[in-house]
C-alpha cells in the first residue's frame, strides 16, 4: 500500500514545490541582512523554515484521507469561511492601513490567505453539480451570489488583492465548469464598461496605485517609488545577477518590502536573468502539474477543486511577479511558496497537498 | 478518468493560459535584464554612489617680492546629500536648530536642488558644530561634512579692489559658463583678479565616490580623486608700498574729511602696477563664506559706493593735469615755440576766463606756465590748437578709451570733441568750450589709471605700456605657465624735443610750482602735477600725478581724492607719502623696493 501511493506520487509537483520553498528560505535570508553583524537577522528565515516542516508533516498526514470527503463539508466551510472573515473585521487588527490579521496566541494568522483555499472547496462543492449547465445570466446568478458575499467582505478589509484572487479562481472554476462562453464574454463586456463606475470605490491609495502603474513617475518618492526600485532592481541583475548577498538595492534598503511582496526583486537583482527564469520555471512545474492533475482527476469534484488551486497559484504568480516587473499595479498579493510569511506558505502547502491527494486518487479502482 | 468528459478541452485551455503567463512574465524579465540591464545597473549605481567633492584650493597670490596676499584657510561646510528618498523633516528641524538657518530656507535650497551633488547648508561653521554632528551621526543622516579651503585674504580690506572677491556661482552665471565646466555651488572670482583669472586659479575639483544607503548613511569609500590646486598669481603689486599707500590716503581722507580717494601708482617703463587704492573700500573677506544682510547693506546703503574700484572705474575731469597733453600738442603741432611768452593779465583777452582766484601772473614762456599752471596760458593754447587738434592728442596719449588693465570693470573716460556734444547736446561747437577743454574741464573725462598712463608717457619718454598686475602665472609643481612682458601699445609721435621741455616743465612743479611747498627738501628729484577738478555736485576733486627720480623714472603716481578741494592740498600730500614708499624713504633701514623694471 505505501509503496503503491509512494510510486503514483506526483513527483515533479514536489520537487518543482521543493525547489522554490528551498529558493525562498536562501533569498529571505539575503532579503533580511543574514550576513550582516548583529542582531537576530536569522529569525525571519528560522521561522519560514519551522513552518515549512510543520506544513509538509500536516500535508503528509492529509494524504491519509481522500479528498472527496471535503465534498460533502462544501456548506459548512462556507459559512466557516463567512465567519473567520467577519472574525478579522471586527477583532483584527490592521497594518499598512488595511485590517487583515488575527492574533491566536502567540501567531498573527492571516484568515484571507487561508480563505482562497477554503473557498475553492466550497465552490468546487457547490459547482459539482452544475457541470454543463451555466448557460444564461439566471444559472449563474446563485453562484455570483456564493463568492461575492466572501468577495465583498475582503475587499471591505480593504484587501484588494485577495478578493481578485476570488475572482481568478471563480473565474478558472466556471470556465472548466462548462460555462457558455457568450455568456462569459458578456460578464467580461459588462465589467469593462462597469470600469468607470468601480474606479468611484476605491479608496484614494488604489487609485494612486493604478496611477503610478500607468506611470510610477508620477509619484516618485511615494506610490511610485516601490515600482521604480524594484524595477532597477531587477533589471540591474542583468544576466547573472550581483550574487547573493550583494544586491545594492535589496541590501542598501532602496527596496522596501523585500523579504515579503518584492521578494521576486531580489531574486532578480542578486541571482539576474539566469535565476529569475530558474524560479519561472519551477512555478511553471507547479503549474503544469496543476493543469495536468486536473485533467486527469478521477471526478469532477477533483478536477474543480484542481483547476481552483491552479487557477489561485497562477493568479498570485502573475500579479506578484508581474507587479515588481512594472506590468501589473501593485496589489498586495504574496508570491506562492517564496515571500516571507507563514499563512501564505501554510495555505500553499497544503494546496500542493490537495493537488497530490487529487493525483494519489485518479483511478477509483485502487480504493 | 472522467467520463463522457466534454469539457476536457477547457482544462487543456487552462494549461495554455498557464503557459502563457509563465512566458509573458519571462520575457519581461528578459527585457528588463538582458536588453534594458545596462541602463538599470547605471540607475542602481546613482541610486548608491553619491560624489562628495572636494574643492580645489585656489591658487595663491603673491607680490612682487614673494610675499603672501591672499590664500586659503581650511573651513568646514555642512551639506545635504540627495537622497532616493525624501530627507526627514526630524533632520531639517534639527540642522536648523543647530545652524540658526531656517527651515525655510533649507527647504528652499533642497527644492531648488538638481542632481547628486550635495546641498550646501551653511558653509564655514565652527569646529564645535563639526563635532555634534560627528558625534551624532544617526541623528543628522543624510549630513555631511565637507571641508573647504576658504579664500582668506591676508590684508583684508588693503587692495580689495585690485585682488576682488570670490562667492558662489550664480544661476544667471552658471547658465552662460556651464560650457566652462563651471557647476552649481562652485566658488568662482566675482570681481578684480579673482575674476579676470578665475581659470588659472580655481584648479580642478576633485572628490570621494562613496556608496551610500537609502538613508544617506556612507557605507564605504569606493575611489578618491585628489583636487589639483590652481595656478599661483605673482603679481605687480608691492605690498608695502601698497600699505603704505592705503595709509597715505586714510591718514589724508581723515585729515581733511573727505571719503572718497583713489590712487595708482605704476612702473612707466614697464607698465606694471605697483599699488592701487580705492576709498572707500570693503573687506572681500566677508563674501569668502556668504556675506551677512547686515554686512552687505552697510556696503550697499554707503553713498561712496565701496565697491567701485574708484581707480579704474571712477570718471573724473582731469582739471590742470590736462595741460600735459594740451602743452604737449602746443609743441608738437608748433603752435608756440617754448620762448614765446604769454601775457597773464588775470583774464584772457577773448573770453573772459582767467584764473582761480582770478590771480594775474604777467609774462609767462611754456616752462613757467607749466610749472604755475596758469589757466590763460593754456587758454591761449588751446585757442591756437582748435578742439580737434586737441582731440587728436587726447587720443594719442591713449585718452578715451580703456588702457586694458587685466580687471574688468574698466571705464573708457571721455575726450571732449565735436561730435559728442552733437550726438548728446545736438549743438555747435563753441570756443569757450575749447577753452575749457585745454585746462581739463568741460567734457573731459579719465580715470585716475588714465592720468597715470599719461603721466607715465611723459615719463618713459612717449612710451606707452599697457598696465597690467600680473607677472606670471605658475602651476603647483613651479612651472610658469604665462609670462607677462612689458607690452608697448604705442608711441607720442613728437620729437623728443617737445617732451623734453614737457619733462622740464612738469619738474618744475615741484622746485618752484604748484607742489613746491610739499616738495621742499625732498632728496629725490619730482616731476609733478597738480590739478583741481570743478565739480558741480560738491566741493571740487583734487588731483596729483607725479614721476620720478626726474632723471630715470621708475615711478608713476596717481591720486585723485573726491572733492578733496585744490589738488596741491588734498592729493599731493597722499603722492608725496607714496613717493616716500616708494623710494624707501620713509623706513630707512629697507632698500627701495620699487622701481627697478
Amino acid at each position: 500500500m505505501t509503496k503503491r501511493i509512494f510510486r503514483r506520487m506526483d513527483f515533479a509537483l514536489i520537487i518543482a514545490t521543493a525547489g522554490i520553498v528551498v529558493m525562498s528560505l536562501v533569498i529571505i535570508g539575503s532579503a533580511t541582512h543574514i550576513n550582516a553583524p548583529g542582531r537576530e537577522h536569522y529569525w525571519f528565515v528560522q521561522r519560514q523554515g519551522i513552518f515549512a516542516i510543520i506544513d509538509v508533516a500536516l500535508a503528509i498526514f492529509l494524504m491519509n484521507f481522500d479528498y472527496k470527503i471535503l465534498q460533502g463539508y462544501g456548506t459548512r466551510l462556507y459559512v466557516f469561511n463567512l465567519i473567520m472573515l467577519l472574525a478579522v473585521m471586527l477583532v483584527g487588527h490592521s497594518a499598512l492601513g488595511a485590517q487583515r490579521w488575527i492574533s491566536i496566541g502567540p501567531i498573527n494568522i492571516q484568515p484571507s490567505e487561508f480563505s482562497k483555499l477554503i473557498m475553492v472547496a466550497s465552490l468546487a462543492a457547490m459547482l459539482e453539480g452544475r457541470v454543463g449547465r451555466i448557460n444564461t445570466v439566471h444559472d449563474l446568478l446563485p453562484i455570483a451570489a456564493y463568492v461575492g458575499v466572501p468577495f465583498l467582505l475582503v475587499l471591505k478589509q480593504p484587501d484588494l488583492g485577495t478578493s481578485l484572487v476570488f475572482l481568478a479562481i471563480f473565474f478558472g472554476m466556471i470556465f472548466v465548469c462548462g460555462i457558455r462562453l457568450r455568456l462569459l464574454c458578456g460578464i467580461f463586456a459588462a465589467g469593462i464598461a462597469c470600469l468607470p463606475v468601480l474606479w468611484h470605490f476605491l479608496k484614494d491609495y488604489q487609485k494612486m496605485r493604478i496611477m503610478v502603474f500607468i506611470d510610477p513617475n508620477v509619484d516618485p518618492l511615494g506610490s511610485g517609488y516601490h515600482i521604480i526600485q524594484s524595477k532597477i532592481a531587477i533589471g540591474s541583475g542583468m544576466l547573472f545577477g550581483k550574487g547573493l548577498f550583494e544586491g545594492t538595492q535589496s541590501q542598501l534598503n532602496f527596496l522596501p518590502e523585500n523579504h515579503t511582496d518584492f521578494i521576486f526583486a531580489v531574486v532578480g537583482e542578486e541571482l539576474g536573468f539566469i535565476g529569475a527564469a530558474v524560479l519561472l520555471l519551477l512555478y511553471l512545474i507547479v503549474l503544469w502539474r496543476g493543469v495536468q492533475i486536473a485533467k486527469d482527476a478521477s471526478d469532477i469534484f477533483g478536477r474543480l477543486l484542481a483547476t481552483g488551486i491552479t487557477s489561485m497559484l497562477a493568479f498570485h504568480v502573475l500579479v506578484n511577479v508581474g507587479m515588481t516587473m512594472g506590468i501589473m499595479p501593485v496589489t498586495g498579493i504574496p508570491l506562492p511558496f517564496m515571500s516571507y510569511g507563514v499563512s501564505s506558505l501554510t495555505t500553499n502547502i497544503l494546496a500542493v497537498a490537495v493537488l497530490l491527494n487529487i493525483h494519489l486518487r485518479k483511478q477509483k479502482l485502487l480504493f | 478518468m472522467i467520463e463522457n468528459d466534454e469539457y476536457e478541452g477547457r482544462v487543456k485551455a487552462l494549461g495554455i493560459m498557464v503557459v502563457m503567463v509563465i512566458a509573458i512574465l519571462l520575457a519581461r524579465a528578459g527585457y528588463l535584464q538582458v536588453i534594458d540591464g545596462e541602463y538599470y545597473a547605471s540607475l542602481a549605481d546613482g541610486n548608491r554612489i553619491r560624489i562628495i567633492p572636494s574643492m580645489a584650493p585656489r591658487g595663491t597670490f603673491f607680490d612682487r617680492n614673494g610675499e603672501l596676499l591672499v590664500t586659503n584657510r581650511p573651513g568646514f561646510t555642512v551639506s545635504l546629500l540627495p537622497l532616493t528618498a525624501p530627507v526627514s523633516e526630524d533632520v531639517v528641524s534639527r540642522l536648523s536648530t543647530l545652524l540658526h538657518v531656517p527651515v525655510e530656507d533649507i527647504h528652499k535650497k533642497i527644492e531648488a536642488h538638481s542632481g547628486f551633488d550635495p546641498i550646501r547648508i551653511k558653509q564655514d561653521v565652527t569646529p564645535d558644530i563639526v563635532s555634534i554632528i560627528e558625534e551624532q551621526k544617526k541623528l543628522y543622516s543624510g549630513v555631511v561634512i565637507e571641508v573647504q579651503p576658504i579664500r582668506n585674504y591676508i590684508l583684508k580690506q588693503e587692495a580689495a579692489h585690485t585682488f576682488g572677491y570670490v562667492s558662489e556661482i550664480s544661476d544667471e552665471e552658471l547658465e552662460r559658463r556651464k560650457d566652462e565646466g563651471y557647476k552649481s555651488g562652485d566658488i568662482v572670482g566675482k570681481f578684480g583678479l579673482e575674476k579676470v583669472y578665475d581659470k588659472d586659479i580655481r584648479g580642478v575639483n576633485g572628490g570621494e565616490q562613496v556608496e551610500v544607503d537609502v538613508t544617506g548613511k556612507p557605507v564605504q569609500v569606493l575611489g578618491i580623486k585628489e583636487p589639483v590646486p590652481g595656478a599661483d598669481l605673482y603679481l605687480t603689486i608691492d605690498k608695502n608700498l601698497q600699505t603704505a599707500a592705503e595709509k597715505a590716503v586714510d591718514d589724508q581722507l581723515a585729515l581733511i574729511n573727505a571719503h572718497a580717494a583713489a590712487a595708482v601708482v605704476m612702473n612707466p617703463q614697464t607698465g606694471e602696477v605697483l599699488a592701487m587704492v580705492s576709498r572707500p573700500a570693503f573687506d572681500p573677506n566677508l563674501f569668502a563664506h556668504g556675506i551677512s544682510t547686515k554686512d552687505w547693506n552697510a556696503i550697499n546703503n554707503n553713498p561712496y559706493h565701496p565697491m567701485d574700484n574708484k581707480a579704474i572705474t571712477g570718471e573724473y575731469p582731469p582739471g590742470s593735469t590736462f595741460k600735459i597733453v594740451t602743452g604737449t600738442a602746443a609743441l608738437a603741432d608748433g603752435r608756440v615755440s617754448p620762448d614765446e611768452k604769454i601775457f597773464d593779465s588775470g583774464y584772457h583777452w577773448i573770453i573772459p576766463k582767467g584764473n582761480a582766484d582770478g590771480e594775474a601772473l604777467g609774462w609767462l614762456n611754456f616752462v613757467e606756465a607749466m610749472a604755475h599752471s596758469d589757466n590763460v596760458y593754456f587758454y591761449e593754447m588751446g585757442n591756437r590748437l582748435g578742439i580737434d587738434a586737441l582731440e587728436r592728442y587726447s587720443r594719442m596719449f591713449g585718452l578715451g578709451k580703456t588702457t586694458g588693465i587685466d580687471l574688468p570693470y574698466e571705464s573708457d573716460g571721455l575726450v571732449a570733441n565735436r561730435a559728442y556734444k552733437r550726438k548728446v547736446y545736438e549743438d555747435d561747437w563753441y570756443l569757450s568750450e575749447t577753452f575749457d577743454a585745454a585746462i581739463g574741464q568741460g567734457f573731459n573725462l579719465v580715470t585716475p589709471l588714465q592720468a597715470a598712463m599719461v603721466m607715465g608717457e611723459i615719463a618713459a619718454n612717449g612710451k606707452r605700456y599697457k598696465p597690467h598686475l600680473v607677472n606670471r602665472i605658475v602651476s603647483q609643481d613651479g612651472k610658469v605657465i604665462k609670462e607677462f612682458t612689458p607690452e608697448l601699445l604705442s608711441e607720442l609721435e613728437v620729437s623728443p624735443d617737445v617732451i623734453h621741455l614737457v619733462q622740464t616743465g612738469l619738474h618744475e612743479v615741484t622746485t618752484y610750482g604748484t607742489a613746491a611747498r610739499s616738495f621742499q627738501g625732498f632728496p629725490i628729484e619730482i616731476a609733478g602735477k597738480t590739478g583741481t577738478a570743478e565739480n558741480p555736485h560738491g566741493r571740487d576733486h583734487g588731483w596729483f600725478v607725479a614721476y620720478g627720480p626726474f632723471s630715470y623714472p621708475t615711478v608713476v603716481v596717481a591720486v585723485v581724492v573726491e572733492q578733496g578741494g585744490y589738488g596741491a592740498a588734498s592729493a599731493v600730500p597722499i603722492g608725496r607719502k607714496i613717493l616716500e614708499a616708494a623710494f624707501g624713504l620713509n623706513q630707512p633701514a629697507s632698500p627701495a623696493g620699487a622701481g627697478k623694471p
